[in-house]
């Protein structure tokens, strides 16, 4: 073993390096990352170039609970309390009912595809019942597509939270199937403990951790690595309890991620590479586990149950847990239906069977793998021209490109903005005459790259860099001020050209346009009008067909709606 | 029914002094009143002024649409106004407005209303419409540059 040290270092180092830049080409092709390290994986497999046998599923299981345990923490950390409002409770039925439903008719279906007696088809049902948080967003954030806020928000939440469920359906079967756990009493005392010690014990060490990290004064790479100590003691407490680990370290993160301060500026970047990581690595290793010569044996009806579950039984999920409960329109249902991406989740739970020593292990161990591979490339590769299909994005408006907070305050600090001028109204204005927020100064203004010292009355140019030190609540008008054309020509076209405000009444608004009302709607404000038709919770980018108009929700304050475009024809 | 229909050159003032908004939309109001007897200036301005308030008819770029209904009104009217000061008119992205189109149509011209909402706005939403405009120097030029404008929107 010490021999062969080096040759060890130097593989996995050349695996991860090349996934690394496989990431690269991916990018630039639109082809879904995670297959390309799956395909790594196996060129280097048994089958493969390097002929490198890996079979030890203990191993295998335990690098996976370990990635999963990231990525999840990872999803925590990244998803923002301020989506719950739009996203929460239809999440929450996705990710509880919704898997039941998905697992159950999966297993129906595997149970004949593969021949199988009812547990072990509901036990294949489980292991491909949940999506995959961090397959999502890479996919969605590389390709720069904005959801409107209901479906993103349901899909970000959804995907973090529905890995319990799936894990603990898993667990349950095989347990049955093993013949250690008896009787319908166990498997509901086994449930509650899940959920009740996995939520407790994630909110509980999350505000723990994160109020820790507040207190602290570390040198900024520790941060992180206190935060994954910790997140990973949490899950391993948490599990060693008899509750959902995986449930834990999502709701910890979540905490976290959630309790402003300047920590976080240093834990993000490193779990955002550190989930990355842990997918690299899954990929890989399910690459290397698959023997391709085997494999071709399940491919037919393992394809059609994953084209089953793409097109027939995520939908209907779907549309059982949201269609009768929430107000969603049809187009935004089928785009929620086609993001039901399986990504690692299923590859960690199929190996779980092995460990167990399930009959028929290698059953699930292919099934998942083609399930993942099929929804990779048919829904993965289509994410994007599907969004804007379905029209479920919201034009994008201007961003800073680059944003750091200075360290100046512990809470609502102040931020480094650079902008780009690109934008011919800017052209030859003194930035005097910008209507700035008035917390917010320029810093520098850089022409080619050369620092000029900005004055009141210095003109800007095209391409111009701008520093401006301001606080987040002056991002959004600098936004406007810096907007390029091309993004104004896009969002004028998809808000309309006329504004209103939220508070408006119908029955002026009626009388100015000379439209009729109905019953009941002459007491409402334009904002109220909306959000009813909505219903109740309104996001920006919601639109309602009435008389000839569309009515665009443009801004929103939480719950109320503030600003409406009107789109003629 | 086309702009430059509803256009005519008289209608296309040059160098209006600012103010205020309600100050231009008085002159406005007083200006039409004056040119198509049948219309109380009273009454534009309320109506205008009350389109406003559900909104500013500010789109942004210094340019401003007020629209309204009248009774009075027995076809549409537009004019077009080039301030000689910008004003604030609390526009969607701020900036002071230096340009109006105001449309006027009778009460039952609902979908007309529309559609010439659309017009104007698709005339004024072109960055070398607003410059040309700007760059007019006389009544007369401003009057040209419209209708030259307005000839080459897309058919409908």
């Amino acid at each position: 073993m010490v021999e062969n040290l080096n040759y060890y270092f130097l593989l996995a180092g050349m695996l991860i390096a090349l996934s690394v830049l496989a990431s690269r080409v991916s990018a630039r092709l639109g082809t879904p990352l995670l297959l390309l390290f799956l395909g790594l994986g196996m060129l280097a497999g048994e089958d493969g170039v390097l002929g490198i046998q890996f079979d030890d599923a203990s191993t295998a299981y335990l690098i996976g609970n370990l990635a999963l345990a990231l990525i999840l923490l990872d999803g925590g950390l990244r998803t923002r309390l301020s989506t719950f409002r739009a996203g929460l409770r239809p999440a929450l039925c996705l990710a509880t009912f919704g898997v039941f439903i998905t697992s159950g008719l999966v297993g129906l279906l595997a149970m004949w595809l593969f021949d199988l007696t009812l547990i072990e088809g509901l036990l294949v049902g489980a292991i491909v019942g949940s999506t995959d948080a961090a397959a999502v967003f890479s996919l969605l954030g590389g390709q720069s597509v904005h959801l409107n806020e209901r479906v993103g928000a349901t899909l970000e939440i959804e995907s973090g939270t529905n890995d319990p469920m799936a894990i603990f359906l898993t667990i349950t079967l095989a347990e049955i199937l093993t013949g250690q756990l008896t009787g319908v009493a166990a498997g509901v005392v086994s449930f509650l403990l899940q959920f009740g010690v996995g939520a407790g014990m994630g909110l509980a060490g999350g505000w723990l951790i994160s109020r820790l990290m507040r207190y602290l004064d570390l040198a900024p790479g520790l941060y992180s690595l206190l935060a994954l100590a910790l997140g990973l003691s949490l899950f391993a407490t948490t599990n060693e309890m008899g509750g959902s680990g995986f449930l834990a370290i999502y709701l910890c993160g979540l905490m976290i991620g959630n309790h402003p301060g300047r920590h976080l500026e240093h834990i993000l970047p490193v779990h955002d590479g550190l989930a990355h990581l842990s997918q690299i690595v899954l990929f890989l290793m399910l690459g290397l586990l698959v023997s391709p010569s085997t494999m071709l044996h399940f491919a037919l009806p393992a394809a059609a149950l994953s084209f089953a579950l793409i097109l027939v039984v995520r939908p209907l999920a779907v549309i059982i847990c949201l269609k009768p409960f929430f107000r969603f329109r049809w187009r935004e249902l089928w785009f929620i239906s086609w993001v039901g991406l399986r990504g690692a989740v299923p590859i960690v739970l199929a190996i779980f069977p092995v460990i167990t020593g399930v009959e028929n292990a290698a059953v699930y161990f292919n099934v998942a793998f083609f399930v993942v591979i099929i929804s990779l490339l048919v829904q993965g590769s289509s994410l994007a021209p599907m969004a804007r299909r379905l029209k479920v994005i919201v034009p994008p408006g201007a961003q800073p490109s680059r944003r750091n907070l200075l360290g100046i305050m512990p809470v609502n600090d102040y931020e480094m903005l650079v902008y780009r001028v690109d934008n011919t109204a800017l052209e030859g204005v003194a930035l005097r005459m910008l209507r700035f927020p008035s917390g917010a100064k320029v810093g520098a203004l850089f022409r080619s790259k050369v620092l000029i010292h900005p004055k009141g009355s210095t003109c800007l140019h095209q391409q111009d860099v701008l520093c401006v030190v301001g606080r987040s609540c002056d991002v959004p008008s600098l936004n406007r001020m810096f907007n390029g054309e091309s993004l104004q020509h896009e969002q004028r076209a998809f808000f309309g050209t006329f504004t209103l405000e939220g508070g408006a009444s119908m029955q002026d608004i009626a009388d100015v346009y000379g439209l009729t009302l109905s019953q009941g709607e002459q007491q409402l404000t334009i904002g109220e009008f909306i959000t009813r038709r909505v219903g109740g919770v309104p996001v920006v980018g919601d639109d309602v067909d009435w008389h000839g108009i569309h009515w665009v929700v443009n801004e929103v304050a939480g719950n109320r709606i503030t600003k409406v475009g009107l789109r003629l024809h | 029914m086309t702009l430059d229909q509803i256009l005519p050159p008289e209608r296309t003032l040059y160098g209006v002094p600012g103010g205020s908004k309600k100050r231009v939309l008085e002159f406005f109001s007083t200006f039409i009143a004056q040119n198509i007897p049948s219309l109380d200036s009273q009454e534009v301005f309320s109506r205008l002024i009350g389109r406003e308030r559900l909104g500013s008819t500010g789109i942004g770029h210094g340019v401003a649409v007020p629209h309204a209904r009248s009774p009075h009104c027995k076809t549409p009217i537009a004019a077009f106004l080039k301030l000689g000061d910008p004003i604030d008119f609390d526009a969607i992205d701020g900036e002071p407005i230096d340009l109006l189109f105001v449309l006027l149509v009778p009460e039952e011209a609902d979908d007309t209303h529309l559609t010439l909402l659309g017009q104007v706005a698709e005339l004024l939403n072109s960055p070398t419409n607003r410059s040309a405009l700007r760059q007019a120097d006389s009544q007369r030029a401003l009057y040209d540059v419209l209708t030259s404008a307005i000839a080459e929107l897309p058919a409908r």
